[in-house]
């Protein structure tokens, strides 16, 4: 406050002194200049001579004293200022721009004309503060890199809500949103979590990254209880193709909208309770539940889905280990199946899949860190189906087991290299070396 | 001197006078000081700290009772996920940091943070060495960003004070 002050002063005077100045000039005209003497003119510009010098000199040791500051704070570190202002309620600008991505190579064992590499997350969010309690929050992705009729890529809106906060600890969103569910749905930037590839149970098993456009709160407790309640859009069964083999590989990944033009006559509700009262531990469990019919398939009309599941990460110092289990359910299927038989993929009643997974931070040093890391999955895409007349019923799908182990490699903030190595059991998928880079800002 | 400024934001949860009281109970007066760094005093501190995130504003205090000084009180500004987090601590005159208390969180995503439990890892210590995200200062899943961009924050601070705040 007072080096503004003070500069503000110098400016005060130094437009006063120009002021006479010029004054002293349009006086110096022919007509006038006999009003004064030469003397006394001379005397005065003397005088205002030697203020100039005297406010270029402050001038001067007030920009090289700014000028010191604002060189002495390197990239990174917290801006050191007069420490008279108030705090700030936030960042300077309301704007903020974030993002993450990944890229990887997958070579599997048994067929190396199948190895691939891809960049197969873009992703750029902007966010916006509206006002102190209300904020935007987008995102938006390329998947495999080209997006065209010809060429694998999508565009996609992961995420695009406000959210406001209506008290100290409950906030309000509404919007395109993911759900909160699992330990990866949430967080599933390539930095948190171990291995090239997500887990299997939460991709087959949770579609993440699984977003539904609705209302939804949270409040968060001091003691370390947080809890999500919604209501949302669902899944469309409409979609179904039991002809393909997509609803084998993910039966609610299948058929989810993500709010393109999503049918909004079945809503859903959801909840979720996490504790993380005692550092290092999380444990939670979450349950979504909705009609699917959306009035598209008469046969569908009172099929309802339910998705829960319940995990635990716990991470006392360097050992990182986690677990969670999901179940899904899909009732009243039995009409729609029976008109299907004999296609590849009928709407299975259960699934479901768990996974344990242990890391531990061999090194971490600076900005350098070293994880290894063991999973193991096993789940199931089609663990039931309703019963049909005899001999009709599909046989259930076997349970899907896989290793993988590897490790996750940071070497800057915000930056990983990740190499594993997966080995599937009853699965048609081949052993797999994976390499992959992912970042996030 | 300046006095305690109480901040009226919403999402604020402590005002910077409450959370002053509770740091110093005996403290009688909380002097604003006017920090300038230089280079040299800026690179010790990184060194020390550690990788930084992006940081708002730092206001930093003299608590005294009688004129004896009792230690430092700060407010400090660092990114969560999205936007910035406002936390307070302290550091008393034998250098241990006090509790971390969260001023304001603007988002909801990792406002975990927020928990008692997690923020009171800090109280007691004054060495850098145990001052380690994940190690030492435990982690809480799902609201990494905010735990770690804090945990290098009071890095910061504790760097500050033993550079160049201790034997002012």
């Amino acid at each position: 406050m007072s080096c503004v002050s003070s500069k503000q002063r110098a400016l005060s005077r130094l437009r006063i002194s120009f002021a006479v100045l010029a004054a002293l000039s349009a006086t110096a005209t022919p007509s006038l200049a006999a009003a004064a003497t030469q003397a006394e003119l001379e005397a005065k510009v003397q005088s205002l001579a030697e203020q100039l010098a005297a406010l270029q000199a402050e001038l001067a040791q007030m920009k090289a004293q700014q000028g010191a500051n604002s060189s002495s704070a390197p990239a990174g570190a917290p801006a050191v200022t007069s420490a008279t202002a108030a705090p700030s309620s936030g960042s300077a600008s309301p704007l903020s721009f974030f993002g993450y991505g990944e890229l990887n190579y997958s070579q599997p064992r048994d067929n190396t004309a199948d190895t691939t590499a891809d960049l197969a997350r873009f992703v750029l969010g902007v966010g916006y503060r509206f006002d102190d309690r209300t904020r935007l929050v987008s995102e938006v992705e390329l998947e495999h890199a080209v997006s065209s009729s010809e060429d694998p890529g999508e565009v996609e809106v992961e995420q695009a809500y406000i959210e406001h906060q209506l008290t100290n600890s409950i906030f309000a969103k509404a919007g395109l949103f993911l759900i909160p569910t699992g330990l990866l749905n949430e967080n599933h930037e390539p930095t948190r979590y171990y291995g090239v590839f997500r887990n299997f149970v939460e991709t087959a098993i949770i579609p993440t990254t699984w977003r539904e456009g609705g209302l939804a709160i949270q409040g968060n407790s001091e003691i370390g209880l947080r809890w999500d309640a919604g209501v949302s859009t669902g899944f469309d069964l409409s979609k179904w193709d039991a002809t393909a083999t997509e609803g084998q590989e993910s039966p609610l990944g299948s058929i989810h909208q993500e709010l393109a033009l999503a049918h909004g006559k079945d809503l859903s509700v959801f909840g979720a309770l996490n504790y993380t009262g005692v550092p290092g531990l999380r444990v939670g469990a979450s349950v979504f539940t909705g009609g699917a019919s959306q009035g598209g398939e008469e046969l569908l009309s009172d099929a309802h889905i339910t998705l829960w599941e319940g995990h635990v990460r716990w991470t006392p110092g360097a050992f990182d280990v986690s677990g969670l289990y999901a179940r899904g359910h899909i009732s009243n299927t039995r009409s729609f199946n029976s008109t299907k038989v004999g296609n590849p993929t009928l709407i299975p009643e259960n699934f479901f899949g768990w996974y344990l997974q242990g890391a531990y931070r061999l090194l971490d040093h600076g900005r350098y860190n070293f994880s290894p890391f063991v999973r193991y999955e096993r789940f199931n895409t089609a663990s039931d189906y309703a019963a049909l007349p005899a001999g009709l019923t599909p046989d259930t799908l076997a349970d899907q087991k896989v290793w993988t182990t590897g490790f996750n490699l940071g070497f800057a903030p915000g930056v990983v290299l990740k190499a594993d190595y997966q080995w599937f059991r009853d699965s048609a998928l081949s052993d797999r070396f994976d390499l992959g880079i992912g970042y996030q800002f | 001197m300046t006095l305690p400024v109480s901040v009226v934001v919403a999402g604020e949860y402590l005002s910077v006078e409450t959370a002053q009281r509770a740091a110093f109970k005996q403290a009688d007066r909380f002097d604003e000081i006017d920090l300038t760094l230089n280079a040299d005093q800026q690179k010790a501190i990184l060194a020390l700290a550690g990788p930084q995130p992006p940081h708002g504003k730092l206001r930093v205090w003299r608590a005294t009772q009688s004129g004896q000084l009792l230690g430092y009180f700060f407010t400090d500004e660092v990114i969560g996920r999205q936007d910035l987090i406002s936390y307070a601590t302290s550091i008393d005159a034998g250098g241990k940091l006090g509790e971390v208390e969260i001023l304001v969180y603007r988002e909801t995503h990792g406002a975990e943070v927020k928990n008692r439990a997690w923020r009171q890892q800090f109280a007691g210590r004054d060495n850098l060495a145990k001052l380690q995200f994940t190690t030492d200062i435990k982690n809480i899943a799902g609201a990494t960003l905010s735990c770690e961009h804090v945990t290098q924050g009071v890095r910061w601070l504790l760097a500050l004070w033993q550079t160049t705040l201790h034997g002012l």
